[in-house]
């Protein structure tokens, strides 16, 4: 399936992005490890993830044309 | 709910617009307003001097009626609610969040104002880059 990932604040600094489509992707383990491989220092970041605009807070299941999206500490107002 | 993102701070004239508004809700007996401003920090010995913002804009628009979900869950008094939010550059001085809540009586305005900025802060999935008069800039943290 693919997957659409996004990034946002410092995230989208550090990879250099803000968008980028995930193609033959099998699970949301998949997608994490895809993402962690073309990306390796987004993990010395904090970040939460959203599928379809709601945050998850276990692996979900992926469906092709999901929105995934690397949100950092949210810092509104 | 109204909500609305806008590039750059807010007008005075959006504030106004709303405000004027007001006369339109004849079962309102109070209406709270928070203007949220970007303020002039001093970190290290240098001053911020704007703030630059992003925003998952669908997800705020989500988050959004969810908001509005709670505030009319909790504050059944409540008329009216409107969310006006900065993206973009918007310098120290200028409005960056605009919230006014309408209800029948003035404890359930305040209140219900209240709770909505804390649960904006919270939830809205924005990001804030401060701008430092030295043209530095740094990722700030809420949360």
């Amino acid at each position: 399936m693919e997957i659409k990932v996004l990034f946002f604040g410092v995230l989208a600094e550090v990879t250099n992005t803000s968008l980028k489509h995930y193609r033959d992707i099998t699970s949301f383990s998949d997608l994490m490890h895809r993402i962690q491989d073309d990306f390796p220092e987004i993990i010395h970041y904090n970040y939460r993830i959203s599928v379809n605009n709601e945050i998850i807070n276990e692996d979900p299941m992926l469906n092709d044309s999901d929105e995934v999206a690397c949100l950092p500490p949210f810092a509104g107002g | 709910m109204q909500m609305c993102l806008t590039e750059g701070p807010v007008r005075i004239s959006d504030i106004s617009s709303m405000i004027a508004k007001i006369g339109e809700i004849f079962d309102a007996g109070g209406h709270s307003l928070f203007l949220g401003q970007v303020r002039a920090d001093m970190i290290d010995n240098k001053t911020v001097i704007a703030i630059e913002y992003t925003a998952y804009e669908q997800m705020v628009k989500a988050e959004a009626e969810k908001i509005k979900a709670t505030i009319i869950s909790e504050y059944p008094d409540v008329r009216s609610a409107e969310i006006i939010h900065s993206v973009g550059v918007v310098k120290a001085g200028e409005i960056s969040l605009v919230i006014m809540i309408s209800a029948g009586h003035r404890h359930q305005a305040m209140e219900a104002c209240s709770r909505t900025v804390e649960m904006v802060k919270e939830r809205f999935p924005v990001w804030k880059k401060e701008i430092f008069d030295d043209s530095s800039f740094q990722w700030k943290q809420d949360m």
